[in-house]
């Protein structure tokens, strides 16, 4: 190339071998169809990633027996697990698909099959792309925000220790992937489980000096049905959690503030 | 609220899968603590003491009849049985019921220690529930009348163990009963903000299981008491007394 | 006024979640369309901060020199009353952002922390770890939450823009979307339209965006009949962790916090990074540009980087990559100020970049160009503004770092008020104010592809295309390249008439949606390659070896291309220099 132009370094180029990475996907064309399962045959390059696995389907959409499918739906979008699209279950378990490299799905078994499957406890809109607005609806019942007068310039914020900082930030780096929601025991249909991710929120906007101005409604929002008292303390979240958010340290935190909220309401309310 | 709705929502279907939040609606919030603490006080109250008095077979049909004798003189001691027990055990192990029901337990996927624990508890709190139910029932309301016969305890309870089948279900038992008690201590503390940190959780997961541990250890020994320390018990240990009900002279483990 | 004027807003990043907030303050109704759900939107991928000159450091930084940091770095081909207002209001929306809870580092006494940035002397970024962007994003995300949940917004999560409505007058009465799920196309009526839809990455291929950043929806507003403006200014951001997908961003804060950018002296060198002394380490940045070291513009640094790898051969290993090292900070404060992008690398790359020096290359990361627009944000179609990376009113030739964040935000909030002000004003449309001809206009082009039944593979061309972009229309441009560029994408324009879409299934059928953005990318490539190829100089990020200089005299122009019989059509405009002379722009000087 020269000086010419910008190569963008990347090991595509250098492999050649014949290695073919094994995928089996479960597909389901819409909400009430039935789910099938398909499986792929890739050529490996080193560094590949799930997401990548499923680009190169979307440029030759054929199955391992030759037949002509579609190219696989699936949410995704920063692929640098900062968006929290493509949480999937991969090989079983909750994962990011972008962050899910597939040599170090493959390990030391370079013929294992991987397998691809939406999350379990959404509802699938298409193969692997789920509905996950119910955590949204969730951050709207404990007003996850910070009730501001207005937009225009009142000067500055109040000041705030480094060490409530230091708290708030990793809370605030949470994804909404919902690999929390999915993980947990208790989150599914019969118990209505808030999950993880809208507990720490509350959390977070409690810690703040102005958000603190909707501290009780959170807390009582978080005693309704569905609430913090449905948690198992299986600590599968705080596991999962992609982040690494300390959520078990949040719903414990919550759980004391929730009760003491609990019990003030009862006596002076 | 009505009034102020947002005009014609794109989606019109109703929701599937799993539901929002109520916010601050329902009662669950009330039975699921409720229960919890149930587990504590006065379950697990009780349960310490029936281990640290079952823990007199050590001393002998007679000390064990003694204390048997003493807790059925306390004053009340039908209404407090009622009040402090039967009525919250059903409680918390009906309620318990519900809770395992409800949950969807996914240790097979995600085998982590937390996970592990909280598929534990749920079986641990069945075997619990189950035995309870026959161990009132045969030896609480059938057979012999203990209240009334406390010098018989410990001869009803070797007869009992002398079937192997039940010596098995009373260790598996015992020890389901002392790590749904001991991790439930601990549970207890995590989910009402008593440790919420990490390190706090784990010190304190060491002090619970030395607490389940030694419960354990003492209800196990009891058992051994009963079937192997002390075989061929008399049938009333305590034949003078029936069912009058004075104090013993002293307090039983003072004089052992 | 009867109703309270309806304004649609496109795009739920920075920029367009900040317009919302302004509108729903003002009594407006919003209506809020997102390809994805705006939480998840690209603003997230923003890491080292926001530039404002609250000067809480010391140093003396004013205003006047963040705007004059910016006008010199973007090489003064922005207008600069824009850039003087919006580094005027940079101090009070760093206030504002704080007010909403985003968790700016402290200082130990409890006031923001500041770091220094690429192009200044100042220590003038406020920032949350290193993932400022995404702080920020939530931030706004919840405060149109809140406006939601009390009925002044309505989000349209999962649409997609196809087009604006005009009337016959070519006013735009609304906008014609598609629901990504069941793929209906429908009409939406509004007041006024604002444009808030970001970068253009994905006509590269891979880049540092994400994935729904396709400029599809400006493309479709400049076949409508919208200026594109400065299209060829596209920034290389000189630090990216190359990968199979895509190029992850190392922000610059890297290097704000005192990352070196290395290369062995000896290029034979294959010794292990840690083990390499000091002296046999060329530094060149710091070497060719003492001033500003490590932190010269991005468009400076990629070009060092480029010429280290090329034109010396000095690359690691051979390969384009170059060292960026970090190893010499001590692990705490790594951690404190830079965690989220150190995770990231550890993540994609398996290293630690606390302990092994991170090998990095430029890749392809914001377009300074966009939409045309007017000092109100407004474009040439009466009723549709734009804000955000999709305007081009800003950055000039070349971005500085932990501006865009800033110039989303200035953006969004004077797009908001404006374009109430332009509703309130607003003639009721005559008939139905063109609905019915531009529903049936978007539902042909959906009934051709679907029935078309060529040979072509969406992805397959769009491949192409990046790697054709990439080549010659990134960081060195020739005139023959960029004419060999645009005759491949007019090829490629050819060859996706000609496609067979394998999933003609009308739900949630995303090669459908791609293959219609495909056509918009197609047109907008042009753009970009014929702006490059008739800006016959070198100008910020705009770099022609055959014509090395910059050249006011010819060029000191905005670059405003119209569609013209299905074509671009280059037009040039003066630039507003009213407040600060042009002057040579060179960071070399040590003074």
């Amino acid at each position: 190339m020269g000086t010419a132009t910008l190569e963008v370094p990347v090991t595509q180029k250098t492999a050649t071998s014949a290695r073919r990475i094994k995928v089996e996907i479960r597909r389901q064309a819409s909400p009430d169809a039935k789910a099938t399962t398909e499986t792929f045959e890739i050529p490996y390059r080193p560094n590949m990633n799930i997401t990548s696995l499923l680009g190169e389907i979307a440029l030759n959409p054929v199955d391992v027996s030759g037949r002509e499918t579609t190219p696989v739906t699936y949410d995704s979008n920063c692929l640098e697990e900062i968006c929290g699209s493509c949480a999937m279950l991969i090989d079983g378990k909750a994962m990011m698909a972008c962050s899910a490299l597939v040599d170090r799905l493959l390990g030391d078994k370079p013929d294992k099959t991987i397998t691809l499957a939406p999350l379990s406890k959404f509802p699938v809109v298409r193969d692997l792309a789920v509905d996950r607005s119910v955590l949204f609806e969730n951050l709207k019942a404990v007003k996850a925000w910070v009730p501001i007068d207005g937009s225009y310039d009142l000067g500055a914020g109040p000041r705030q220790q480094p060490q409530i900082q230091e708290q708030r930030y990793p809370l605030s780096n949470c994804i909404s992937c919902t690999i929390c929601m999915e993980v947990c025991p208790q989150f599914n249909d019969a118990t209505g489980f808030v999950g993880a991710a809208t507990i720490a929120q509350a959390k977070l906007f409690n810690m703040d000096p102005a958000g603190s101005v909707l501290k009780e409604e959170r807390l009582r929002a978080l005693a309704g049905d569905g609430g913090i008292q449905e948690c198992g303390f299986a600590q599968n979240c705080v596991q999962a959690c992609p982040k690494q958010l300390p959520l078990t340290e949040a719903i414990s935190d919550m759980g004391r503030d929730v009760f003491v909220q609990q019990v003030k309401d009862f006596f002076t309310r | 609220m009505a009034a102020s709705a947002p005009p014609a929502p794109p989606s019109t279907t109703r929701r599937r899968g799993v539901q929002p939040l109520r916010a601050a609606e329902g009662h669950s919030y009330l039975w699921r603590r409720l229960h919890s603490l149930s587990g504590i006080v006065p379950i697990g109250a009780f349960l310490i003491e029936h281990i640290l008095s079952n823990f007199e077979t050590w001393n002998g049909p007679v000390a064990y009849g003694k204390q048997v004798l003493f807790l059925n003189s306390l004053p009340l001691v039908r209404i407090l049985e009622w009040v402090f027990i039967f009525i919250p055990l059903a409680f918390h192990a009906g309620y318990g019921v519900y809770i395992w029901l409800r949950g969807r337990s996914n240790v097979n996927v995600y085998p982590w220690a937390g996970n592990w624990g909280y598929y534990a508890q749920r079986i641990t709190g069945l075997i619990a529930f189950a035995y309870i139910i026959q161990h009132v029932w045969r030896q609480r309301f059938t057979g012999v009348d203990l209240p009334h016969n406390p010098g018989m305890a410990f001869h009803k309870v070797q007869v009992e163990l002398h079937n192997p089948w039940m010596l098995a279900i009373y260790v598996i038992a015992m020890i389901a009963t002392c790590w749904h008690f001991a991790y439930g201590i601990w549970l207890f503390a995590a989910k009402w903000g008593i440790t919420p940190g990490d390190r706090a959780r784990k010190r304190f997961g060491y002090i619970c299981a030395v607490v389940g541990t030694g419960l354990c250890i003492m209800g196990l020994a009891s058992i051994y008491a009963v079937v192997w320390k002390y075989p061929n018990a008399p049938v009333n240990a305590l034949p003078d007394q029936h069912s009058s009900l004075t104090l013993p002279a002293s307090t039983s483990l003072a004089t052992s | 006024m009867a109703a309270a004027p309806r304004i649609i807003v496109i795009g739920g990043g920075l920029a367009g979640l900040s317009s919302v907030i302004k509108i729903a303050e003002a009594g407006g109704t919003v209506d809020l369309f997102s390809i994805v759900p705006v939480k998840r939107s690209h603003s997230v991928c923003a890491q080292g901060g926001i530039n404002a000159a609250k000067d809480l450091k010391g140093e003396g930084d004013t205003v006047l020199k963040h705007f004059d940091d910016t006008i010199y770095g973007g090489d003064f081909l922005a207008n600069q009353t824009p850039v003087k207002n919006m580094t005027a209001q940079g101090p009070a929306i760093i206030d504002l952002l704080d007010r909403m809870g985003v968790p700016f580092n402290r200082t130990p006494e409890g006031l923001l922390d500041f770091r220094r940035f690429g192009g200044t002397l100042y220590q003038r970024t406020a920032f949350a770890g290193a993932t400022t962007g995404q702080q920020l994003l939530y931030a706004l995300d919840e405060q149109v939450r809140r406006h939601e949940s009390e009925g002044k917004v309505t989000k349209y999560e999962g649409w997609e823009f196809l087009s604006a409505v005009l009337d016959s007058n070519g006013i735009c009465r609304g906008i014609c979307a598609m629901d990504l799920r069941s793929m209906e196309v429908r009409t939406f009526a509004a007041d006024a339209v604002i444009l808030c839809t970001g970068g253009i990455g994905a006509i590269f291929g891979k880049s540092t965006n994400s994935v729904v950043c396709t400029g599809s929806a400006q493309s479709a507003l400049y076949q409508q009949g919208a200026y594109y403006a400065n299209g060829e200014f596209i920034q290389v951001h000189p630090t990216a962790i190359p990968g199979e997908d895509k190029l992850r961003l190392m922000s610059e804060s890297a290097r704000g916090e005192g990352g070196r950018v290395w290369v062995p002296r000896d290029k034979n060198d294959k010794r292990v990074a840690k083990t390499i002394p000091e002296a046999e380490r060329f530094y060149f940045l710091e070497e060719w540009y003492p001033k500003y070291g490590n932190l010269v513009p991005r468009d400076i640094a990629t070009r060092a980087i480029h010429r280290v790898v090329y034109e010396l051969g000095m690359g690691i290993d051979g390969q384009p990559m170059v060292y960026l090292d970090l190893t010499h900070i001590d692990r705490a404060t790594l951690n404190r100020k830079l965690e989220g992008i150190l995770e990231i690398y550890e993540k994609f790359v398996g290293d630690d970049p606390r302990e092994v020096p991170m090998k990095i290359f430029p890749g392809m990361h914001y377009t300074m160009g966009g939409l045309w627009v007017d000092f109100e944000q407004q474009t040439n179609i009466p009723g549709v503004f734009a804000a955000g990376e999709a305007d081009y009113s800003i950055h000039g030739a070349n971005r500085l770092g932990a501006n865009s964040l800033l110039s989303c935000i200035y953006g969004g909030f004077v797009a908001g008020p404006k374009a109430m002000q332009y509703a309130k004003a607003l003639p009721a449309q005559s008939g139905d104010g063109g609905h019915a001809a531009e529903i049936a206009r978007q539902k042909q082009i959906n009934q051709g592809l679907l029935t078309s039944s060529g040979t072509e593979n969406p992805f397959r061309i769009w491949r192409e295309l990046g790697e054709t972009m990439t080549r010659h229309a990134t960081i060195i441009r020739y005139n023959a390249g960029l004419a060999e560029a645009d005759a491949k994408i007019v090829e490629l324009l050819d060859r996706a008439r000609n496609i067979n879409l394998s999933d003609k299934s009308q739900w949630a059928n995303t090669s459908f949606a791609f293959a219609r953005q495909l056509f918009n990318m197609l047109h907008l490539a042009r753009v970009v390659v014929q702006g490059a190829a008739v800006r016959d100089e070198s100008r910020g990020a705009h770099y022609k070896p055959d014509f090395p200089d910059r050249n006011d005299e010819k060029f000191l122009k905005t670059t405003k291309v119209s569609f013209v019989d299905g074509a671009p059509k280059i037009e040039f405009e003066e630039v507003d220099t009213s407040f600060i002379e042009p002057r040579p722009r060179t960071y070399a000087a040590t003074a």
